[in-house]
């Protein structure tokens, strides 16, 4: 009985995660098509390069989204500048990672201010999302 | 039964009369009590709504630094300017930059190391710094620390105060409590 709770309990978590960021990737999409009507969807190959390409940042230095988070994002990064432990950005190894619209916007705005020193556009977050979630 | 009813009350002034006197760096029995003591009250605090979006907005990046670090007109000028923190995008939602802003210029808390509130009152009044590591009394705490070992990984910035002072999350820097990654404990 406790396992078929905690399972429950699970896999409510997940769909709740699951809803929050498919919600945002859907507003994200209409967002896209607002602007180019021939967009055929959000693409996970194209948010690994977002992610894994490097860029003189906001800070002067050479940096990827890889800086901080590493190659393998089922692992626990670690803050290229102060060297803070972040949490595993996977959502299949960290449930609470895309659970909170909130935070998905800001970590999103930062950070793209942080590598990229601009916002990025709406196909561009919603394809690096695509890609996070694929991992 | 009178001298039953003395005896405490001398005692709290006797230990009340030590603690007063008491060195940071020369700590008794009695005022590392006094200061567990502290720590209970400061774990209390930490429960409030406030602190914990303080820990979840800040300390994402970085330690969640006593707000009696530095005076209230620097944590105002901060969060005036977190679109470029240290070079980085800090920027928090209106709502909580209102919610942080004011937790970091409320009255400090009622138990706080001594090191702490020194740091705050060494600046200049006309100035407003932002970094702890740039006021007075941290410089010269931190002036015959070898620049290898700040820089070296284990430690990697003077603004990991956590990976020396290893109480520092619980707001104690007393010289007790420091111990340097390859170094050890420091005795000045």
């Amino acid at each position: 009985m406790k396992v078929f709770i905690v399972t429950m309990f699970l896999s409510l978590l997940v769909f709740a995660q699951s809803s929050v960021v498919n919600t945002y990737l859907k507003t994200l999409n209409s967002e896209v098509l607002k602007k180019d009507s021939t967009f055929k969807g959000f693409d996970s190959k194209r948010g690994e390069i977002i992610f894994t390409s490097k860029h003189i940042g906001k800070k002067g230095k050479d940096i990827s989204c890889v800086s901080c988070h590493g190659n393998d994002l089922s692992n626990k990064g670690e803050n290229f500048f102060t060297g803070k432990v972040i949490d595993p950005l996977s959502p299949s190894t960290n449930v609470e990672r895309l659970s909170n619209l909130k935070n998905i916007k800001k970590w999103l705005r930062r950070n793209f201010k942080d590598v990229y020193k601009r916002e990025g556009t709406a196909k561009e977050k919603g394809d690096v999302l695509v890609y996070i979630m694929s991992k | 039964m009178k001298k039953l009813f003395l005896l405490p009350v001398t005692l709290v002034f006797i230990l009340g009369g030590t603690y007063i006197l008491a060195d940071d760096d020369h700590d008794d029995e009695r005022r590392y009590k006094k200061n567990e003591y502290s720590l209970s009250n400061i774990k209390q605090i930490q429960m409030s709504p406030e602190v914990k979006l303080y820990i979840s907005e800040c300390s994402a990046c970085h330690m969640a630094y006593q707000k009696e670090f530095l005076p209230k007109r620097s944590w105002n000028k901060m969060m005036d300017t977190l679109e470029n923190h240290f070079g980085v995008d800090a920027t928090v939602e209106p709502e909580d930059k209102k919610t942080l802003t004011e937790y970091l210029t409320s009255a400090s808390s009622k138990y706080i190391d001594r090191h702490i509130t020194k740091t705050a009152a060494s600046s200049r009044g006309d100035e407003t710094p932002l970094r702890i590591s740039n006021t007075p009394y941290f410089k010269k705490e931190h002036r015959k620390i070898p620049r290898n070992l700040i820089k070296q990984k284990e430690v990697k910035s003077i603004a990991n105060c956590n990976l020396c002072h290893t109480n520092a999350q619980k707001g104690d820097y007393r010289e007790s409590s420091i111990f340097i990654p390859n170094y050890g404990r420091w005795d000045d």
